[in-house]
């Protein structure tokens, strides 16, 4: 998987201010309200592809680019809420948003022995050892957002060390959905926001 | 190929993608979506379905089809669940009797879903194969609405004199 979030050589302090104030109302209520619907679709057709790779071994390739238009579509709001970009996030599946990327190789194949691991016991072996290691680092994210929001305003400039920081930890938390949640990777998630 | 006069050519197995084959088992499997979505409510299947029907109908003819087929063949079935969640609510929550004839009912509802389910999970599997499979009446205005071929009247756009 590969996901980035392009660091700018200079951010806005004027669209900073006005995403910090009213980002909640312009940008997360409009898109997550259609997030929601999106999102509940989504795990229609993750259920159905729970299913399919259990009795086929593949997931359906449709639903499969569904997914990746709805990741793609939520990590473009998240990277702005998050101020790691300028601008207004765009609407829609296909809408292009060139300060984000994020590719899924989709896989020819996927393990029914690993579908059921994950399903049964990926709490043990998954979950809880990521949701430890990631509440820890959403922490430390948050701190550095909370200052990179400072920085931004005086000198118009996202440490280029703590943009990577938290775009790494979106990352991490990308891998782990992917593998234990949307079920479309067979890869273990690394202990790594890299 | 078998060509027709009036209909599309019907594809054979080895004509049809694996991609097509998996978005036509899909339409099948809209049956589970109140499942999925965690909400014990039928119509949510029936509109899962019209939305994968309105997706899916300009992928291909054999995709049309099924989904077609699977939204058609939903409509009755979630009918029937639906009445009797709203004869249940009516039960629960307006103290209306818990007749003989809702026992009944609820078994009718057991029969018709155990049938539905069972015939579409045998399309399912055929659409993944590649192949047709028609639902008694449902597969016939599915097929009818799909193959058929539509000829397109040109409109000649002719001046005329006002009529005396």
């Amino acid at each position: 998987m590969e996901l980035y979030v392009t660091r700018q050589e200079s951010y806005s302090r004027g669209e900073l201010i006005l995403r910090t104030l009213f980002g909640l109302l312009y940008i997360a209520i409009p898109h997550l309200f259609l997030l929601l619907f999106i999102g509940l679709w989504s795990s229609i057709l993750t259920f159905i592809s729970w299913w399919t790779i259990l009795f086929t071994g593949r997931y359906p390739q449709s639903f499969f680019e569904f997914q990746v238009k709805m990741l793609r579509w939520n990590l473009g709001v998240s990277a702005s809420l998050y101020n790691l970009v300028d601008g207004y996030p765009p609407f829609g599946l296909n809408a292009e948003n060139d300060k984000i990327k994020l590719e899924i190789p989709y896989p020819e194949s996927l393990s029914r022995g690993t579908l059921l691991l994950k399903s049964f016991l990926g709490i043990f072996y998954c979950i809880l050892p990521h949701a430890f290691c990631l509440y820890f680092r959403m922490i430390w994210s948050a701190i550095l957002g909370f200052i990179a929001f400072w920085a931004v305003l005086f000198t118009g400039n996202y440490p280029e060390g703590w943009h990577a920081f938290n775009v790494g930890t979106i990352r991490w938390s990308y891998r782990l959905n992917l593998y234990i949640g949307y079920f479309m990777s067979d890869e273990y998630p690394p202990f790594s926001g890299k | 190929m078998i060509e027709t006069e009036q209909f599309h050519s019907i594809p054979q197995p080895e004509d049809i993608s694996i991609r097509e084959r998996e978005d036509a088992m899909g339409a099948y499997l809209m049956m589970f979506a109140a499942i999925a979505a965690g909400l014990p409510l039928p119509i949510i299947n029936l509109i899962a379905s019209i939305i994968y029907y309105f997706i899916n109908r300009g992928k291909s003819l054999f995709v049309k089809f099924h989904s077609l087929q699977s939204l058609l063949s939903q409509i009755p079935t979630s009918l029937i669940n639906a009445s009797g969640v709203f004869w249940a609510i009516r039960i629960i929550f307006y103290g209306a009797e818990f007749s003989n004839l809702f026992k009944g009912y609820l078994v009718f509802i057991g029969a018709v879903n155990i049938v539905y389910v069972i015939f579409s999970l045998i399309a399912a599997v055929k659409a993944r194969k590649g192949n047709f499979y028609y639902f008694i009446l449902f597969g016939k205005i599915a097929y009818l609405q799909t193959y058929i071929v539509k000829e397109v009247e040109q409109k000649i756009d002719v001046n005329l004199p006002p009529k005396l």
